[in-house]
Formats: structure tokens, sequence, C-alpha cells
């Protein structure tokens, strides 16, 4: 199907009977699902998986169920990823990833 | 002029006089201001004698006069009454009472005219309060028996209990005591009721200045006897009562008796009195004949929850029985309880089996009516009749519990899914022309029976499914009531059963957005797309949608849209991977070759193959599958409803499908996709295994979430708290946690503690 058959077809919820074609395709209604682009999906440091907010969200968001948009995952330039959460209190106390002992340092966050 | 100074004094002379001053008090005669104020100094200076203080002396000379008073007038009160008799009209009462107000009043003023004396002689020698309670003089005579240490009015009550009531005793008490008896029956007219209270309030009065046992008295004289004779006359009472009638009969009696039981306590005994005179009836009359009460129990329920005219007098004879059954405390209520437990259920279970033998389609609502008609019966019928106490409504619980969570067989308990369907029904989009009324209603009766689910996890999955159902492809009746709903759960459950959904629910509302931005970014773009275009984004982990799909190719037009969305969302989010699902996903057509247009709505595979046939008639299933329009597996979802409505029709070879070229229908709206809605809630429940698998799962990250926090727990508390934390959902058994912690163990999220068995610590 070329380029301007569709530019056609988007006009026209009006086009008439006569229209050349078979079949047009109105609309669509599309489902995708996301996730993290994460080596592994649970969180080394808190255990749960990167998809679920971390242990201190879920007990902080226990009075408000809409917390999770909040705990991102980050990614260290060895390319292991935890929650944000979990490693800005890991860094804290050792400054080291925790599954391969690099120096941490942040390649990029989620969001 | 009185002088102060000590000084010599005849005691004698002063005697006399004092003692004529004292006579006329005791007898209420009038007192000149003046002599009164004579006397008061003499007794002063009686006390201060010089040399020799004569305070002992006018003590002792008081009390034997006051001893000869009394003597007196008990002679006046006994008068010419035979005492061995018990007739309360008799006069003794009169001639008691009158002879006690006037005495008990003189003494009163006596006692003024000895404040000296009471105050500087008495006081001395009187051994403490609290000396006398603890004993701490426990060598010294106990001091109420050394009448030189009370005070003058204190003698003269002694004097009056000593002389005067002694030898009356047992004639008052058989007066008094039937008097009451009399009154019980018939109140007597004002006076003579105020000479039974003023007889029966002496006894106490007499002995009111004492520290210890001040009723004892009026407990000797008056409350025995007249429990003995009331508790024999009360069984009498209750056996007659018995034999006349049946137990409603009967309790309708003693409900009323022990009402005037105790209001005639109320008008003629101390307030302290009133329990033991209630105590006395409910024994002989209640306790006496539980047996019979009990015995009645079965039939007053089974005829109180009948729906026929008598059912509000057998209503009005249970609450009786509960009035009189109730103060004898729970062992005596515990038949009534078990009874009121085992006729709610049984009638939960004929409710059930009845629900059970409606269609399949319907089940799920004639189920939770049963279990609401259920419980609202119950609970108005116990408020009614048992004050709504927690016993029962306890028992209401239990019963409805044991209905929810009855299975027949080896098959698994039905609740959970039906339950969950229930909801799916009322939260749906219906026609307009069909609405549901009362949906908060609904909704609300769906918590009252969702409550009393065990396998609470089991409901949870059924309405995740449904949910995302609703959500996808959007058959929600309205977002505010899903929402709703969905808070309900939480309040009941807590957060951690509502996590999924809530998250469900947040990524459809967020994806309203998403779509905006989207076409903003198209139009500051430039760009424009060749269909109509509307995505739902939803996180992984929160969804219940099956397992992986095979990758499809979506039809050429699609990858425009998909590709420009894809471009979007880079570069609105960093970190994130996109992956379509094109099962879920639904395109809508126009079908153009007929003479009429139809409009279809298809599954993305559907618009693929029909897609392909715009410029042919004819495509075989192998060459679909080998290009990925088809999944392998694809037959009965995708391919046979279009068989079924006739847009294509099988070739001579099997593999072969034509497009109907004569292809005409009824209807111009046709939704062709595996119907979503249709049957969907009653996709097969998991097998017990996978359901074993997913609680192992939740307890093990139970746990882990425990020790994390606590850091070291002993055995005992690590599986109190497990068992709190999943009591929301499911109810563990110690055996499953057990095996948790040790798998948990040979993961090494936890070890035992060093030198201590019974307990864990955590690895982090
Ligand atoms: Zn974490
Ligand atoms: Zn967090
Ligand atoms: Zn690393």
């Amino acid at each position: 199907m070329s380029g301007e058959d569709c530019d056609g077809m988007d006009r026209g919820d009006n086009d008439g009977p006569k229209s050349d074609k078979m079949f047009t395709l109105k609309k669509w209604n599309a489902v995708a699902m996301w996730s993290w682009d994460v080596e592994c999906d649970t969180c080394a440091i808190c255990r749960v998986q990167v998809m679920d907010a971390c242990l201190r969200c879920q007990g902080e968001s226990k009075k408000d169920s809409y917390g999770k948009q909040d705990c991102v995952v980050v990614w260290g330039e060895c390319n292991h990823s935890f929650h944000f959460c979990c490693m800005s209190l890991w860094v804290k106390q050792n400054n080291r990833c925790p599954l391969c002992q690099q120096e941490w340092s942040i390649q990029r966050m989620g969001k | 002029m009185m002088s102060l100074k000590p000084r010599h004094v005849d005691f004698q002379e002063t005697w006399a006089n004092l003692k004529e001053t004292v006579a006329g008090v005791v007898g209420l005669k009038a007192v000149d201001r003046i002599v009164w104020n004579t006397r008061f100094s003499d007794v002063y200076a009686l006390c201060v004698a010089h040399p020799e203080p004569l305070a002992d002396r006018l003590y002792d000379e008081t009390r034997n006069f006051l001893e000869e008073h009394v003597a007196s007038l008990l002679e006046r009160v006994r008068g010419s009454t035979t005492l061995e008799q018990s007739d309360h009209n008799d006069g003794l009462l009169d001639r008691y009472v009158s002879a006690w107000r006037e005495y008990s009043q003189g003494v009163a003023y006596l006692n003024s005219l000895y404040s000296y004396l009471n105050l500087q002689h008495v006081k001395r020698q009187k051994v403490s309060d609290a000396e006398i309670i603890y004993g701490t003089s426990a060598t010294v005579s106990c001091p109420e028996q050394d009448a030189r240490q009370l005070e003058v009015g204190e003698l003269g009550l002694d004097i009056w209990e000593r002389v005067l009531v002694r030898p009356l005793s047992a004639a008052l008490t058989a007066r008094i005591v039937s008097a009451l008896h009399a009154a019980r029956d018939a109140p007597p007219d004002p006076r003579h009721a105020d000479i039974i209270r003023q007889a029966i309030q002496s006894t106490v009065h007499v002995r009111s200045f004492r520290v210890r046992s001040p009723l004892a008295l009026y407990e000797q004289l008056v409350l025995e006897p007249f429990l003995q004779a009331a508790g024999e006359q009360h069984a009498r009472t209750a056996a007659h009562l018995l034999q006349e009638g049946d137990v409603a009969h009967y309790m309708k009696h003693v409900l009323a008796g022990l009402e005037r039981e105790v209001s005639l306590a109320q008008r003629y005994l101390p307030a302290s009195s009133r329990e033991a005179v209630r105590a006395c009836y409910e024994r002989a009359a209640v306790a006496a004949h539980l047996p019979a009460l009990h015995a009645d129990v079965d039939r007053l329920l089974a005829e109180a929850s009948a729906d026929d005219d008598d059912a509000p007098q057998r209503r009005e004879d249970l609450s009786r029985m509960y009035q009189l059954v109730r103060p004898l405390g729970p062992a005596a209520l515990r038949p009534l309880v078990d009874a009121a437990l085992a006729h709610a259920q049984a009638h939960g279970h004929a409710l059930l089996s009845s629900a059970l033998q409606h269609h399949k389609d319907e089940v799920h609502i004639h189920f939770v009516e049963a279990i609401l008609t259920l419980h609202g019966k119950y609970s108005k019928l116990f408020n009614e009749v048992f004050g709504g106490a927690q016993a029962f409504m306890g028992a209401l619980d239990k019963a409805c519990s044991a209905v929810v969570n009855s299975r027949s067989g080896e098959e698994a308990c039905r609740a959970p899914e039906l339950v969950a369907r229930y909801c799916d029904w009322v939260l749906r989009r219906r026609p307009a022309a069909a609405p549901l009324t009362d949906v908060d209603d609904k909704l609300t009766a769906a918590i009252v029976v969702f409550k009393y689910i065990d396998d609470k996890d089991i409901f949870q999955k059924h309405y995740a499914r449904a949910l995302a159902r609703r959500l996808i492809h959007q058959l929600s009746y309205s977002m505010e009531q899903e929402e709703s709903m969905i808070n309900r759960l939480k309040a009941a459950c807590g957060y951690e059963f509502t996590n999924k959904l809530h998250r469900m629910f947040t990524d459809v509302a967020v994806s309203a957005d998403l779509n905006a931005k989207f076409q903003q970014y198209l139009r500051d773009n430039d760009l424009t797309l060749n269909t109509g275009f509307f995505i739902q984004v939803l996180q992984a982990g929160a969804w219940p949608l099956g397992g992986p799909t095979a990758p499809l190719a979506p039809p050429a037009a699609l990858e425009r849209p998909a590709g420009l969305f894809e471009q979007f969302y880079r570069s609105a989010f960093s970190g994130r991977r996109l992956a379509w699902l094109h099962h879920l996903c639904t395109g809508e057509l126009r079908v153009r070759y007929t003479p009429r247009v139809y409009h279809l709505t298809a599954s993305t595979p559907q618009c693929a193959l029909l897609l392909s046939l715009e410029r042919r008639d004819a495509t075989t299933l192998s060459e679909a599958r080998a290009a990925a329009v088809l999944p392998e597996d694809s037959w009965e979802r995708h391919v046979r409803p279009l068989l079924d409505i006739g847009l294509l029709l099988p070739g001579a070879d099997p593999d072969e499908l034509l497009l109907n070229l004569s292809f005409s229908c009824k209807r111009s709206k046709l939704r062709l996709c595996a119907s979503p809605g249709h049957g969907a809630a009653a996709s097969p429940p998991d097998p017990p295994q996978h359901r074993d698998d997913d609680r192992k799962m939740y307890l093990q990250a139970a746990i882990v979430r425990i020790m994390k926090q606590r850091k070291v727990l002993r055995h005992t508390e690590l599986i109190q708290e497990v068992v709190q934390q999943a009591r929301g959902s499911f109810a563990p058994s110690v055996a499953i946690i057990k095996k948790c912690i040790e798998a948990l163990i040979d993961k090494q999220y936890l070890e035992r503690a060093p030198g201590a068995l019974d307990t864990y610590s955590y690895l982090a």
C-alpha cells in the first residue's frame, strides 16, 4: 500500500461507497508493553523486580498507590542497573557497583 | 458568763441539771436557747474539772441514761403485740418507725450538745480508721466493742441496736419481709410505703458510722431473709408458669416478673442490693430452667426466620429469651449462639445449592445474591433479636464464611472466580437500552461477599484478568467505578493486594495523555499517519497477559504509525524497551466492495489477512503463516470468525481461503476479534500446582521483605509476621512457610544465626 493511498484514506469518513479499494483501515487500536531495558530484571540491592517500586518506595506508598511513577532505574557505566533509590543509598557507603565492584558512575537514568 | 478556767465542779448537781435537758433533747421536747447554752458549758466544765476531769463519769452516766431511755422506748414499740406473728399491719412497724424518727433525731441533737466531750475526750481515745482496717493495732481489743470510744451520737445508735433492735429483730424481719412480699403484688399506700422504707433505712443508719461492714445489720435483718423468701417464691412461681403454658408464655411472664422485682428493689432497698435481688430472681426463674429454655431455641430460630405471619411473634419470643439468658454469662448463651450459627449455615447452604444450579452465564449473579440474601437476612434478624451482640454477629460471619468457601468434593472452591465474574459483570459497559441500576450498591455487595473469601489471591487473579480485558478493550462502564472498586478492595485487603490493579489503572490514565502528546509530536514535526491511531502502553509486570506471543508482522499499513510512535516514545523516555502486543491490537476496517459499507473490528492478524486480499481473491493458510501474518495457532481465534460470518469462504483445497465477493450481512457493524468479553472471564482456573507456586513466590518475597527490615528474627516471630502479611490474600500453613525459609537459606538470602538454631539473619 503506498503513502498517497493512505493519505487519501485518512481524510475521509465521508468517502463514498464508490471507493476503488476493497478494504480501508480506519483506525488502529494498538497495545504495547514497556519495560526497563535491563539485563537482569531484579534489583540486586533490594531483590525486588525493577519494574516494581523498590522495597522502600513500596513501604512508603502504602498510602499513595501512584507512588510507583517516581521509582526509576539507573544504569552504571558497567551497564548494571538498579533502582535509583537503592543505588543512591548504596553509594553513600560504598562507591562501587554491588555486582562487579567497579567504581560506580552513572551512565543513564530511566525516565 | 461562763468561765473557761478549770474549777471544782459538783458532779451530782451538774449532772442532775444536764440529765433533765438530755431527756428533753432525746424526747424532741423544746429546749430553751439559754438553757441549751448553759448545758453546753456544763459539759465543758465537767470535762475540764479540777482536780480530776469528770469526762469519764459524764460519759458513763449518759450511757446509763440512754440505755434506760431506749428500754422504755422498747416497751412503747412492743406495746401489746404478739411478737411471734408476722402481720406487717399489726402496728409494730408503725410504732418502731415513729420511735426511730424521734430518737435518731434526738440523738443527733444530743451529739452536738456533747460536742466538747466528743472532740476532746473521745477523739483522743479513738483508734484511727486506718489502724482498724489494716490491723496495726490488732492487739488492741476491737474498738467498736469499747463504747467509750464512740461519740455520743454514735453511742446512742449503738444502744438503739443493742437495747431495742436485738429483742425485736425476729419480729421486725418477719414484718419487713412480709411487707415487701405484699408490696411486690400491690403497692401499698404512700404512708405505708414510707414506713417500710424507713424501717429498712434504720437498719442501715444504725451502723452507718462503722468502718467495718456497715451494712451487716441490714443484710442480716432485711436482705438475706428477703432473698431467702423471694428465692423460694420465685421458684414456686416459675414451676407454676411452666406447668401453665409453653416456653413463650413462660418467658413473657418471667421477664415481667424480673422487671417487677428490680423495681421493688429500687423502691425499698439500698442501691447496692439491686444486683443481688436481680441475681436471686434469675437463679430461680432462668438458671434453674435453662434446659427447658435451650430446648426451644432451634424451633424459635426456625420460626423467627420464616416468612409467615407468626414470625414477628417468634422474634419477640427469641428476643425475650436472649434478654433472660444473657445476664447468666457466655456459657448459658452458648447454645443460642451455636444454634444461630447452625441455622444460618444450613440456610446458606440451601441458598447456595439452588444458586449454583443456574446457567453458567448467570451463576455468578445468583451466587453473590444468595450470599447477600443470607447476610442481609440474618444480620437483620440478629440485630433485631439479639441487639447485634458480638457473639451472634461473629456466628453470622462464621456461617457466611463456611458457605462462601464450601466446595463440592475435590472441586476447587468457586467463590473467588464467581465473585470476580460478578464484579466484571457490574463494571462492564452495556447497551444503553439495558443499563444496570444501583451499580454502587452492587459493588458494595460484592465487597461484602469478597470479605468472606479465604483464597483472596485467587480472586485477585481472576479480577486482574477481567480488569485487563475491560481496560484494554475499553469495555468499562466508567473509569470512576473502576477506580472506586480498586479502592474498596484496597481498603479491605491493603496496598499490596491492589498494587498491580492500581498500576493497570494508572497505565490507562497515562495512555490518554500519551496519545495527546504523540499527536502533538506529529503536528510539531509535520508528520501525518495513514490511519486513525490510538495506543495503550502498559507496564510489564503489572498485567496478567499470558505468555509471550510469537512475533508477528503487522500489515504494511501499520508500519508507519508503529514506526512513528516508537520514534516518539524513544524521544519522550529513556531506558525503556517497547514491545507490540499484536494479539491485543485491533483494527477498524471498512468493507467497500459490497453494495453496503460494513464496519469491521478485527484483530491485527485478521486485518493483515484481509488487507492481503486487496489485489486478489484467494490466499492459503500456509502462505499467511509463512509471511508471519498469522500466528501458528490462529485458526480458532482468527480465521474461524471470518468463515463464520461468511466474509471468507473455504476453498476446494482445505488450505485455501477465498474472499466472498457477494458478502452480505444484516448488521453493518461486526466485531470479529476473538471476542474478548464473551466467556473470557470464565477462562479456566489456574491448576492447583500453579497456584501453589504463586503462593510460594509471594511468601518468599514477604520473608525477604521482613528480614531485610529486621535483619535478625526468631523463627516464631518470623512465622507470625508472614502470616500477618499474607492474611489479606490467603492463609498460609506453617509447613509451607518453613519450606520457603529453607529455599531462601539455599538461595543464600538468609542464614541460621550462628549459635542460635531458632534464629535467622538476613544476608545483604
Ligand atoms: Zn532496588
Ligand atoms: Zn524506590
Ligand atoms: Zn556493575
